[in-house]
């Protein structure tokens, strides 16, 4: 069917280029000429935007080509998701992602969020300079599995211990595998404070999360 | 002319953007069509480039760039943007030279030229790093100003007042960024040089309030020293860093535009990183009203800029900044490697030559990526400054071979780098003297750099 092909292809290079709107008209495309919608995020949307994780980590495309790309494909997604039955959704897990409090740092951690959407990961990203408490909030409502706290200077490294101590005070430490990184973490600090990983890049990151689900799942 | 006060009307009156608008709409396709009109190209071969039109270029961009993005302010969700023509009248009207440290200690500091005959500003201490006890910061602070032709300090950071860890936003942060004023200061009066500027005020400060608090005069800071004011990545700036400069202008303190572009993150490539570090000197004389810029292109996955790409655009924006800014620029360098390793010296030789030959100033250095608490002593940038003033009035053709055969010797080893000794490992702690072992490693590489062609000064 070189027409279903065509359809695939231009919906994985607009994921690629980042264009929004060409992935969003392609995927009106698909549905409309009965493109099974598996098909169009497993042949189409992801493979885009894997792609460009790929490029990513040979310094072939940087963050903002990652999040454009993001942005893309949950253009597709968007209207995708609502033609697949909830049961056939196959999602990896969602990640709740932010910067603790008192930290207004966020480029690796949006690094981090780019990279966990191109490996196929939901990424709720709450952003900077976060309380414990949101991060917990948050992870409940998603139905996170997994929360990663970044913290990119000495004085607010506690503010990763304090999730801990949350989670700990509310019983809920169990239900999440808790990350840290960022430039003064560490994986002796890691250990100190009861976090579940750390990650010193990006890349590592990623294959930390998917490592962390696929243990969680295990449970 | 821009006034501090048009600045703050700007981030109150601006266009209304979402901060991933300011992103993705703005910044990333404005970068990308002005590096291709400009057609600024990255060359691994010469990491050192030795084109004054090149250099140029990247300068010409930068103002393109600057101009069409602005300054995002994230409390107010605005873009603060002048024209063309009162930003070009704001550069040309900027000051050029900044005063600072008190009696013998005190300098002028003015900007330099590639291949400069002038040796650099030396900025040298521990670049915020973090210390386990006030102890090891005043050994450390005497150390670093015992460095015969050290011009400022830049003190490292404590992590605990009276045992407890100092928390951000927190009282703690105020009472351990009083503390450390304290200590440096004393430190300095035992090394006989109690008027050195301390010039990365206050690096066990992170927000403005402990910042301002700590900045009283009575706690041992005065306006000759001066103060880290923080760019957020990219081209952004908050409350707190405005705040801070609120204050500090006011008291006539000297203001540092601290400006990171993430190699691989919203700058791109080294080409995106060069240009965006161009434009952040013009963000420092239009916004932030500075007196230096202090500046580390950082790459994104091992967090250092000795890499070559990183090195390249080190060269290239201090170049065309040196060329054409009023405002002295300092590159600070984040080298991979800890204390007492060979590498350690390769890469401090090489970000040194790569800066000192492109005309910018040097901060030495973080170590060990300065994120490893006591991985710092005072011999690597104590090493820097030889290495600086031997670089003094090179050619950047020279230094490029330099930082080539440098580069030959640690490139590889930048993912998995050693992290070397900690302080009291390779320091004698009574004496504050370093090791043998350690001396005997800074000769080995100090001599393969004269077998090199490097001519040390002292």
């Amino acid at each position: 069917m070189p027409q279903k092909q065509d359809i695939l292809d231009r919906l994985r290079s607009g994921v690629i280029s980042g264009d929004e709107e060409a992935v969003r008209l392609a995927t009106q495309e698909a549905i409309a000429k009965n493109v099974d919608p598996i098909e169009i995020v497993e042949r189409g949307l992801i493979p885009g935007v894997a792609e460009v994780g790929a490029k990513f980590e040979r310094m072939e495309a940087y963050l903002t080509d990652m999040m454009m790309s993001a942005d893309a494909m949950k253009a597709g997604m968007s209207i995708v998701l609502t033609k697949i039955p909830r049961e056939k959704i196959r999602t990896q897990g969602t990640v709740v992602l932010g910067t603790v409090k008192g930290d207004i740092h966020e480029i690796g951690k949006s690094i981090l969020g780019a990279l966990l959407t191109a490996a196929g990961l939901d990424v709720l990203d709450v952003g900077c300079d976060v309380p414990a408490s949101v991060f917990a909030k948050k992870a409940e409502e998603s139905g996170a599995i997994i929360i990663g706290a970044s913290s990119l200077m000495t004085t607010t490294l506690p503010g990763q211990k304090d999730i801990v101590d949350y989670l700990n005070s509310t019983g809920k430490r169990g239900k999440y595998s808790l990350l840290v990184g960022g430039g003064p973490t560490s994986a002796q600090w890691a250990e100190e404070i009861g976090a579940d990983g750390y990650a010193e890049t990006a890349t590592d990151g990623v294959k930390l999360a998917l490592r962390e689900l696929e243990e969680k799942r295990r449970k | 002319m821009i006034t501090y006060l048009d600045v703050i009307k700007g981030i109150h009156t601006g266009r209304i953007c979402s901060e991933r608008d300011f992103d993705l709409r703005i910044f990333a396709p404005r970068l990308k069509e002005v590096l291709k009109a400009h057609e600024i190209k990255y060359d691994p071969e010469n990491p050192v480039p030795d084109d004054d039109g090149l250099a140029d270029d990247v300068w010409k961009a930068a103002k393109d760039f600057y101009c069409g993005v602005g300054t995002y302010c994230l409390d107010t969700e605005r873009v603060v943007k002048f024209d063309e023509n009162e930003i070009a009248q704001t550069l040309k009207t900027a000051p050029r030279e900044f005063v600072f440290g008190e009696g013998k200690e005190r300098r002028t500091l003015i900007q330099r030229m590639p291949e400069d005959q002038t040796p650099p500003w030396c900025f040298l201490g521990a670049a915020g790093a973090a210390v386990s006890s006030e102890a090891n910061l005043l050994s450390l602070v005497q150390g670093y100003a015992e460095i015969p032709v050290i011009n400022s300090l830049t003190s490292p950071a404590l992590t605990t007042v009276d045992g407890m860890r100092i928390v951000g936003g927190s009282p703690l942060e105020i009472y351990g960024a009083i503390r450390a004023i304290g200590l440096a200061r004393q430190a300095l009066s035992r090394a006989g040089k109690p008027g050195l500027p301390i010039m990365n005020c206050i690096s066990t400060a992170s927000s403005a309030i402990a910042t301002i608090a700590a900045s009283q005069p009575q706690f041992g800071l005065r306006p000759s020293d001066g103060w880290l004011c923080g760019t957020l990545a990219e081209m952004k700036v908050d409350y707190g860093v405005l705040s801070k400069g609120a204050y500090l202008l006011s008291w006539g303190a000297n203001v540092c535009s601290e400006t990171a572009p993430v190699l691989g993150g919203y700058a791109g490539g080294p080409e995106g990183t060069a240009l965006v570090n161009a434009a952040y000197s013009i963000l420092g004389t239009v916004i932030q009203k500075a007196s230096y810029q202090l500046s580390f292109p950082i790459h994104s996955n091992f967090q250092c800029n000795t890499t070559r790409n990183t090195l390249w655009a080190i060269s290239l924006s201090g170049q065309g900044i040196a060329r054409n800014a009023s405002l002295p620029v300092f590159m600070l360098g984040y080298v991979a490697s800890g204390p007492m390793t060979e590498m350690v010296l390769y890469e401090t030789a090489a970000w040194v030559i790569a800066a000192v030959a492109s005309g910018t100033h040097i901060e030495a250095e973080g170590v060990c990526k300065a994120t490893h608490v006591d991985h710092f002593t005072p011999m690597e940038p104590g090493f820097a400054a030889e290495v600086a003033y031997a670089a003094t009035g090179i050619k950047r053709s020279f230094a490029n071979e330099l930082v080539k055969t440098l580069l030959s010797k640690y490139e590889d080893k930048i993912k998995d780098a050693p992290t070397g000794k900690r302080f009291g490992e390779c320091y004698d702690m009574t004496t504050g003297k370093p090791s043998e072992d350690y001396l005997r490693l800074y000769s080995k590489i100090k001599k393969e750099l004269e077998d090199m062609g490097l001519e040390f000064k002292y």
